[in-house]
């Protein structure tokens, strides 16, 4: 009980966190998405159903809160921790998590979330589905896949991975 | 059954995936249902209070762009001081001849930019005022140099407005050398687009665009930017004209709000005839 008590404040404070301080390191209007790292981490170590749950429950109280479109951040979301959670496996997850596959896992989850995303948001804009795909979605996978690196040097080192 | 059982428990994985993106689909398709509205302002409340003591630090990589820009309004802004003294002068004799009333100020209330999403093209900002200093929903957001956007979301303290970048904002406009009407909305980059100007009309770049006498939501003559780019492509009627904002959104940290809500008379009516059609 304590550690979904744990894992939900932890959601709670990263939300906080995504909607304040990471937008102090935007560039060029392209922003990390610190929640989709929380969520891949989450899927790889919990397993798929939870991931996927999770996914859900983060991206809809980061949809309410960032006023539009609720509901599109917690459909990505969910396919991207589905998609994380694929693979899971119970024997093998501190050697998934502090080693490059968490990188590879975390690159394809995450340019799958950003490309859904961004066709779906992009709708009635003059941005082209390739601008979608390529300016927004690949740029925003590059730098939550960089940022990525962070956990992971923390997760290696502290797990003895 | 129980071999139904047998297969949910199965592919379980599949189904809570199946369940929770129908969930996401129904709230997509409710995203103006009143109950989200309020569940959306708890949400609001929440997170502007870590927004408020967070909103202390700058973004490192806009600093020195903030204060290059800072500068050169500075210097705009005292000119245009000077010749606005001059016109008010000459504006004041001019109705004093005519007998015109002075027209009436703008109810404003002044609110510091506490967050900013610009995350995944969200484009919002959290304003550290709400509905106790009588901001609601659809009030316009205005700054020094021009339109801002609107209010979408309020709480007892914060407030989220709709910038002029975002994918669902629309104003009615006008070009103010003649009078052209439009509608400005996002195209989708830095700029935003003038909408429903026909080839045949006189529209250059340089122009300024101001919001129009038909908008229900914003005052009129407020500045929203200046024409930056006109493209005439073959086989369309309408040129694409594009709009750099006047207001610059990276550097934004003081706005006001303007205290008028939408005639409740005249949108009943505009919706009603337009439900008609």
């Amino acid at each position: 009980m304590s550690r979904y008590f744990l894992i939900a404040v932890v959601s709670i404070v990263l939300i906080v966190i995504q909607t304040t301080v990471v937008s102090l390191i935007s560039l060029e209007g392209i922003t990390p998405d610190v929640l989709a790292i929380w969520v891949v981490y989450l899927a790889l170590r919990e397993g798929q159903m939870r991931g996927t749950v999770i996914g859900f429950a983060v991206g809809l109280v980061f949809d309410l809160a960032t006023g539009s479109f609720i509901g599109l951040s917690a459909l990505t979301k969910t396919i991207c921790g589905f998609m994380a959670g694929y693979f899971y496996d119970e024997n093998k997850t501190k050697l998934i998590l502090g080693s490059y596959r968490f990188l590879l896992i975390m690159m394809m989850s995450s340019f799958v979330h950003n490309v859904l995303y961004f066709i779906l948001f992009t709708r009635g804009t003059e941005i082209g589905l390739l601008g979608a795909v390529f300016q927004f979605g690949f740029t925003t996978t590059l730098y939550t896949s960089a940022l990525a690196l962070i956990p992971l040097f923390v997760y290696s080192r502290t797990s003895g991975a | 059954m129980q071999r139904l059982y047998t297969i949910i428990r199965l592919f379980k994985e599949y189904v809570v995936l199946t369940l929770l993106l129908l969930i996401s689909i129904v709230l997509l398709s409710l995203n103006d249902n009143r109950q989200l509205h309020a569940v959306r302002s708890y949400t609001v409340a929440f997170l502007g209070v870590f927004q408020d003591a967070i909103s202390v630090f700058p973004n490192i990589f806009e600093l020195k762009r903030e204060n290059q820009l800072l500068r050169q309004l500075n210097v705009s802004l005292s000119d245009e001081v000077s010749r606005l003294r001059a016109s008010r002068l000459e504006n004041m004799r001019l109705r004093g001849l005519l007998g015109m009333k002075e027209q009436s100020r703008l109810p404003l209330v002044a609110a510091d930019v506490i967050g900013k999403s610009m995350y995944l093209l969200r484009n919002t900002i959290t304003l550290d005022i709400g509905e106790a200093n009588g901001v609601k929903p659809d009030m316009p957001i205005i700054s020094e140099s021009g339109l801002v956007g609107k209010v979408v979301a309020v709480s007892s303290h914060y407030a989220i407005g709709q910038i002029l970048l975002n994918k669902d904002f629309r104003a009615s406009a006008k070009v103010l050398r003649n009078s052209i009407d439009g509608i400005v909305g996002w195209n989708g980059g830095d700029l935003i687009r003038l909408r429903n100007i026909a080839k045949k009309q006189d529209v250059r770049e340089g122009d300024l665009v101001v919001t129009s006498d038909y908008s229900n939501i914003f005052p009129r003559n407020i500045k929203i930017g200046t024409i930056s780019r006109i493209t005439e492509r073959p086989g369309s009627l309408m040129k694409e004209v594009d709009v750099t904002p006047a207001v610059e959104f990276a550097t934004l940290e003081q706005v006001f709000v303007v205290l008028t809500t939408p005639g409740a008379e005249r949108t009943a009516l505009e919706q009603k005839s337009s439900g008609g059609n």
